[in-house]
This record gives C-alpha cells, sequence and structure tokens, in this order.
C-alpha cells in the first residue's frame, strides 16, 4: 500500500478569528464576521460588507498577505521538530495590497515591490519555517488553497517527500474589493449563501495551513483521504450551469479516497452565495448523492478569502472530523427551494468519519478534498507510480517571433530576446476568440495551439499546466490604472476576470475542452519548472495528453518595476514556451523529468543536485549540454552555483547561458526547454552522439536549484 | 436611426472589440446578448459600466438587463427612458 497522509498540524487565522479554538468557538457560535470594509480608505461612497481579519500587525514591512500566512504557518508547525520537505501555497493576491498603494504613490525603488511576486509567498514561509525544499506556489483562483492540497498530498503518498506544509492566503485589496463588485457578484446585505434572497458573496481574507505528514502521529487531527480536480473548459468567469465541473472534482475526490457517496457525513460547501454558484453547485450534489448528507457553506460567516477558503475549510473539515462539529450555513434565512438543499441551520455536534469539501474558481478551476478520521476510513492509497512524462509536441515565441523563427537563431547561438509581436502571436488565433484577451492569454493560447500541432496527436490535451512568474501585468494595470484616474468609479470587470493568473490557463482549456486538472503555477523565475513538476504529480494516465506551458509578458510600466533581473531602461523581452506530454514513451521526441527542485541554502546543494542525477559518472557520461538559466539579478550567485556544479561533478559538457539569448523574463526556462527538446529531435547536439551523450540538462541557478532533464526515448 | 443608436454601435464595437463588425453591418434589431455575436454575461457588465459612466443610466437587476441587452435597439430606449432629467 502506498503511503497514507495525515494532517499533524493546522494553523488557521481568518475574520472567525485566530487559531483552532478559536475558530471552533466562532462556528459554534454561528454568527457572521461580515462587516463593512474598513481595511483601506474608499474614496466614494459607503464600504461594502467584507470578512476582514481583526488584529493583524500594522506595522509590518510585510504584505499583508505575508503576513497572515506567516501567522497560520506558525501555528501549524507548533510542536513539529522534524524538517519539511515542501512548502505548497496557494494564492492570488500576493503582495498586491502593497504595490496598489505604491502605484498610486508612484513610487519608483524596486525594493519596495520585491514582495510582490506571488512566489515570495511561499518562499518567505519557506524560510520562516527552515524549509529548503521546493516552495511552489497555485494560482487557480479561488480553489488555489485546495488546489495546494491537493499537490502535497500526491507529493506525500509518490514517496517524494514525508512532511509537507500546504494552504492557501489572501488579503483584501482593491483589486479584489472592486472587481468582485464589478462583476455584481457582492451582495450589499452580506453573504446569504443558498438562501432564496440570496445576491453574492463578501470578499474575505485570511489564511489556512495544514502540516501533513506520512508518518502517523500521535494524536492525529484528520487524515487527508482524497484529492479531485476538474476544469469546467466552459467560461472563464462563470460556473458551468450544470455543475459539469463540480460534480466531476467531486466524484474524482470520492474515487481517490476509495469511499462512495453513502461514505460522506457532511458536505462543506463552495458556497459562495452568488445565484450562479450555489445553483450550479446543488445539482452537482444532488447528482451525485441520492440523499445528500448534512451540508453547509461556511461563507456567510467567513465571506470568500478566495485562495485561503480551500485551506480554510479544509482545517474546518478537519474540526468536524476531530471535534464532532457540523458548522451551519450561517445566513441562510430561507432555504432556496430551486436548490433542493436542506443546508444546517444550526452547528450540530455529531460525530463525523469522511467530509467532502467543496472549491471552485474562476478558469472554471474546481478542486475538492476528502478529510476523514484516521481510525474510521481507509488512509493508504494504492501504491501506483504513473510512469514518466514523455514530449509529443513542443512551441516557444520569442522577439524573434513563433518556434520556426526563433529556433532557427537559437542553433545559431544568436540573440532572440525582444517583445514578441502581438499581430504575430495572434496570427493562429481567430479575432472572435481573442476579443477580450490582451497580451498573456493570447501568447499562452497561440503557444498551446502550436505544441498540440507540433505534437501531431489527434486527442485534443485534457489536462493544462501553466507557470507564469508575473502573470496578466496589462490586464491587472489596466484595471488599477482606470480605478484610480475614475476615482474608483467604473472598474472594468472584463480586465478584473483577465487579470487572474489563472485566466490564460482556462482560456486554453475552454479551447481545447480540457476537463482535467487544470493548474497555474507562479514560481517566480522557476515557474515553468513548477508547472512541469504539478504536470508530473497531477497528470492522470488517464490523460491522453496534456499542455505544459511557461509565459510571461513584458510591461512598459511594471516589468521594470517587479522583475529584479529587468533594469529600469533597458529593452524589454517576453514570450515563452509549451509542451504537450503524455505518459506514453511510444512516438514521443524525448523524456523529460524534474529530478532536483531545492532551495540553494541547503547545506551541500550541489552535491544534492548531482547526487539526484544519477552522479559524477552518470552526470559526466549522459549530458551532451547543460542549458543554464541565470537571472541577471543573480548573476553572481548563479555563476557561483554553475561553476561549483562544473567543477564537482567534472561535467565538461558546453553550457550555454540562454537569458544571454531569450532576454530576461521569467519564464525563460520554458523557451529553453523547447531548446533542449529542439536539439535533441533535429540531432544537433554539440557533443556528438558517438560517445553516447543523449540528454540535456537544463539547470534553474539563484535563490532554488532546479533541473530539468530531457532525454532520448 | 438616431444619434443615440449610431453612437452605442461605435461605443460596443469598441469596449467590446468587435474588430470584425462595422457600424453599418451593426443590426440593431438582432439579438444582442447569446447571439451570433459571441456577447455573455461579462460583456453585458462592461456594457452597463459604459451605460452608467457615459450616460448617468444605472442598470442594477438582473432581471431588467436582460432585457434591457436583448438588442442594442431595446438598450437605445432605455438609456433615453432614463436619461437623469427625463420626464418619463
Amino acid at each position: 500500500m502506498g503511503n497514507g497522509v495525515y494532517i499533524a498540524g493546522a494553523g488557521i487565522i481568518s475574520p472567525l478569528g485566530e487559531g483552532l479554538a478559536a475558530t471552533v468557538e466562532a462556528l459554534r457560535a454561528n454568527c457572521s464576521a461580515i462587516r463593512p470594509l474598513e481595511l483601506f480608505p474608499l474614496l466614494r461612497g459607503e464600504p461594502l460588507p467584507v470578512g476582514q481579519v481583526r488584529g493583524v500587525d500594522e506595522s509590518s514591512s510585510l504584505p499583508r498577505t505575508h503576513c497572515l500566512a506567516q501567522i497560520a504557518a506558525m501555528q501549524a508547525m507548533a510542536g513539529c521538530h522534524e524538517p519539511i520537505d515542501a512548502v505548497i501555497l496557494g494564492t492570488t493576491t500576493g503582495g498586491i495590497l502593497t504595490t496598489e498603494q505604491l502605484l498610486r504613490d508612484k513610487a519608483e525603488n524596486k525594493e519596495l515591490y520585491r514582495y510582490h511576486g506571488l512566489n515570495s509567498v511561499a518562499e518567505y514561509v519557506a524560510g520562516e519555517i527552515g524549509c529548503r525544499g521546493a516552495a511552489l506556489t497555485v494560482s487557480t483562483a479561488c480553489s488555489s488553497g485546495a488546489v495546494a492540497i491537493a499537490m502535497a498530498l500526491e507529493m506525500l503518498r509518490s514517496g517524494k517527500a514525508k512532511r509537507v506544509l500546504a494552504g492557501g492566503v489572501d488579503s483584501l485589496c482593491r483589486l479584489t474589493y472592486f472587481g468582485f463588485h464589478s462583476l455584481q457578484l457582492v451582495d450589499r446585505e452580506g453573504c446569504r449563501p443558498l438562501d432564496a434572497d440570496r445576491h453574492g458573496m463578501a470578499v474575505a481574507e485570511g489564511a489556512a495551513m495544514l502540516l501533513l505528514t506520512t508518518e502517523r502521529p500521535d494524536t492525529p487531527l484528520a487524515a487527508l483521504l482524497g484529492a479531485g480536480l476538474s476544469c469546467d473548459a466552459y467560461h472563464p468567469a462563470a460556473p458551468h450551469p450544470e455543475g459539469r465541473g463540480a460534480l466531476m472534482a467531486m466524484r474524482a475526490a470520492l474515487a481517490d479516497a476509495g469511499l462512495g457517496p453513502a461514505d460522506i457525513d457532511y458536505i462543506n460547501l463552495h458556497g459562495t452565495g452568488t445565484p450562479e454558484n450555489d445553483l450550479a453547485e446543488s445539482k452537482a450534489v444532488n447528482t451525485l448523492f441520492a440523499v445528500p448528507p448534512p451540508l453547509s457553506s461556511i461563507k456567510g460567516a467567513t465571506g470568500h478569502s478566495l485562495a485561503a477558503s480551500g485551506a480554510i475549510e479544509a482545517v474546518v473539515a478537519a474540526l468536524a472530523v476531530s471535534r464532532n462539529l457540523l458548522p451551519a450555513n450561517t445566513g441562510c434565512q430561507h432555504p432556496d427551494p430551486a436548490l433542493g438543499l436542506i443546508p444546517l441551520t444550526q452547528p450540530v455536534s455529531q460525530s463525523v468519519a469522511a467530509v467532502l469539501s467543496n472549491s471552485f474558481g474562476f478558469g472554471g478551476n474546481n478542486g475538492c478534498l476528502v478529510i476523514g478520521a484516521p481510525d474510521r476510513c481507509p488512509v493508504s492509497a494504492s501504491a501506483h507510480v504513473p510512469a514518466g512524462l514523455a514530449v509529443h509536441g513542443s512551441s516557444c515565441l520569442t522577439g524573434a517571433g513563433n518556434s520556426a523563427a526563433t529556433l532557427s537563431l537559437l542553433t545559431q547561438g544568436v540573440p532572440v530576446a525582444g517583445m514578441a509581436d502581438l499581430d504575430r502571436i495572434s496570427a493562429n488565433l481567430s479575432p472572435r476568440l481573442v476579443r477580450r484577451l490582451k497580451r498573456l492569454p493570447r501568447m499562452t493560447l497561440s503557444l498551446a495551439i502550436a505544441a498540440h500541432e507540433d505534437s501531431g496527436l489527434e486527442a485534443k490535451p485534457s489536462a493544462v499546466f501553466m507557470g507564469t512568474g508575473w502573470g496578466a501585468l496589462s490586464e491587472t494595470y489596466d484595471f488599477l490604472t482606470r480605478l484610480a484616474e475614475l476615482q474608483e468609479q467604473f472598474p472594468s470587470p472584463t480586465d478584473f476576470v483577465g487579470s487572474v493568473h489563472n485566466g490564460p490557463a482556462g482560456q486554453a482549456a475552454i479551447m481545447f475542452g480540457a476537463t482535467g486538472a487544470n493548474i497555474t503555477a507562479s514560481g517566480g523565475d522557476y515557474s515553468f519548472e513548477q508547472a512541469l513538476l504539478a504536470a508530473d504529480l497531477m497528470m492522470k494516465e488517464g490523460d491522453a495528453s496534456c499542455l505544459v506551458l511557461g509565459v510571461d509578458e513584458g510591461h512598459q510600466a511594471l516589468s521594470p518595476l517587479l522583475d529584479p533581473s529587468i533594469a529600469p531602461g533597458t529593452p524589454l523581452a517576453d514570450g515563452g514556451g509549451g509542451l504537450c506530454l503524455s505518459r506514453t514513451s511510444k512516438g514521443s521526441q524525448c523524456l523529460v523529468r524534474v529530478p532536483f527542485y531545492q532551495s540553494s541554502a541547503t547545506e551541500g546543494a550541489i552535491d544534492l543536485l548531482i547526487e539526484a542525477l544519477g552522479g559524477v559518472q552518470a552526470v559526466q557520461s549522459r549530458y551532451a549540454l547543460v542549458l543554464a538559466g541565470i537571472p541577471a539579478a543573480v548573476r553572481g550567485e548563479g555563476e557561483v552555483q554553475l561553476a561549483r556544479f562544473r567543477e564537482q561533478s567534472g561535467c565538461k559538457a558546453p553550457v550555454i547561458r540562454y537569458r544571454e539569448l531569450t532576454g530576461e523574463f521569467a519564464s525563460a526556462s520554458a523557451v529553453a526547454a523547447v531548446m533542449a527538446v529542439s536539439f535533441l529531435t533535429e540531432r544537433q547536439l554539440p557533443a556528438g552522439e558517438e560517445d553516447g551523450k543523449n540528454a540535456i540538462l537544463v539547470l534553474g541557478l539563484g535563490p532554488y536549484l532546479s533541473a530539468m532533464e530531457f532525454s532520448r526515448p | 436611426m438616431d444619434k443615440l443608436t449610431a453612437e452605442l454601435k461605435v461605443k460596443i464595437i469598441d469596449i467590446l472589440n468587435l474588430q470584425d463588425l462595422s457600424p453599418e453591418d451593426f443590426d440593431e434589431n438582432a439579438r444582442l446578448v447569446g447571439g451570433e455575436l459571441g456577447i455573455d454575461s461579462i460583456d453585458v457588465l462592461e456594457m452597463v459600466v459604459m451605460v452608467e459612466k457615459d450616460y448617468g443610466v444605472v442598470i442594477n437587476s438582473q432581471e431588467i438587463g436582460e432585457k434591457v441587452f436583448s438588442s442594442l435597439a431595446a438598450l437605445a430606449a432605455y438609456i433615453k427612458e432614463n436619461l437623469p432629467g427625463s420626464s418619463t
């Protein structure tokens, strides 16, 4: 049997309070914490009701998201003295609340923006708890927290980690406050999920973390039994009206846990309080459950804390199991008869063996978790190791143009750096398809189509994994600029929907009808590597194929402020790469794996890297070429690491510092990956085949050390 | 065709980026939402914002919204009826 996964510790900070005890007390009291916004001043109008966390230290120099994450992480880690192998966090806001103010103040000091990136939250938390393993960031809008936990579950089951800290966090900010309002999704009366008179959600904030382990603790809070992901592949913001994706994710989670609908004792609904979500979710629940078990949404009490909500509700599910507490559906006075569900109107004390917790987000990104009592549920999953990943097609975009134009220059060592031409990017996209899409989603779709075409595979990809360091900068900038210029009136709904990091991957899913896992990772300069790691963990063998994309856009105003490798005044570069993968090596162009991803602060990190690659002998005999990713901001550190790697491994393969060719942008490593595939398939390796070298190593250097390996089958 | 209708055609083509549609080809009586143009709920909200910003006419309720955006002609009629200072 494979590894069972236990919840050894949990941390939570939400509008209900800080810590498990305060949360239990608030849930038992069945009171709403939703109040008019106080966190930032408004230029006009009455503040809307929100779920705001009280008592956060306002004097911290860190963004609010980071502070919330740190509080929850420290609680979850209390009493744990063992090293943590990985941190996986879901977030959509990162440091945006701070950035919004800096942009209004026209601050130009780059240093002030250094906690903007979504990845900075997970990396900060990893530093605080002394984790030297991977710090991964998931951004799938309102399912981020649940998806992060689902990834942690697979990482633990596979044996790649023994202890993982996973969860979600978001702070209130102008982007989400005005954004959801622009979509007319905010209820001015507070939030009343499942009520006949419901008018929407209350935007909220918070953080929750689970300390997950494969070693059964003496007194586990609960066990993480299963997870299921899906994508609606229907609309960028609205749920599928029949709850198609919701149903798929719930089914997948139950199957993953080895349970049937009758085994579920309580459902913690996504239940945002918007007319559409609650209707779609009720249809899915009523399809799956002949007689639904007790159920409720806690968002009438907490509000909707976006990326944190899936993690907060995972903690609530664990509390249901460990404290026999079924929370009430706070705020619902008259259940909507159209939903056919009877939510709990009062908290109930009842023994619970297994809980299903739902999270659904923009982009149709759905994640469901099953959490249960360790002694009453099957904790161990089957120990099935899936086959590795094989590359069937690839594509890239750079300042030089599409794959053909880019690769013909790159193979000659000629730079391709520059801003990809928007008309050329859109050449393979219909005007109707892209009329609402700005730079990042257009590049993403263009790459997705080209990678799939290159694969020659008839079946369309059923899962999408995307990495982006900075997300949709154009949409984010346009939304915030217009908001400020028009005195906080008339925010653009289109720009808000487009501003979420997972928007482009959601668009790709709609285009291909890809209803499998859909994960957007945001790992700074390691974003593509993180997307590839996510694909390796989450792509099912049933998936015909999947896309792994790495894309970033250059933005005149924001890139020089946000990206530490882009000095003010230097010409911008952007683009990305895409791979079409399956778990079948037959007919593939090459194989790919990610054997290493760790903090470079790890003691003996270079030795560990060499060991993960198979040792000195393997490194010397296998690699024909090393593509080294050294971002300008960490050039000194990166060069030292590269020199040490070559010296300690005796690797004599030629090195290409690919950013000298691609220019500086976060997902440049995606272009390097496509370069590696091209070198292998076109048989243009600098070192001849006669010496048996048939692999290319793509190294990521700097604060983290990462290795992607491409090899002939 | 009145001035408001002509003006709305240009504005909607612009804000919804309907590049392949010219104002001359924009049938004000054709189904606007869910029709051939592929206009959906996000576009409706974008038009709601435009109508409020440029004409001072607030369209809030979803039920009214559906009628108001049934066609461009219906939208023009609603704006005329509800212009600030109009007698109706």
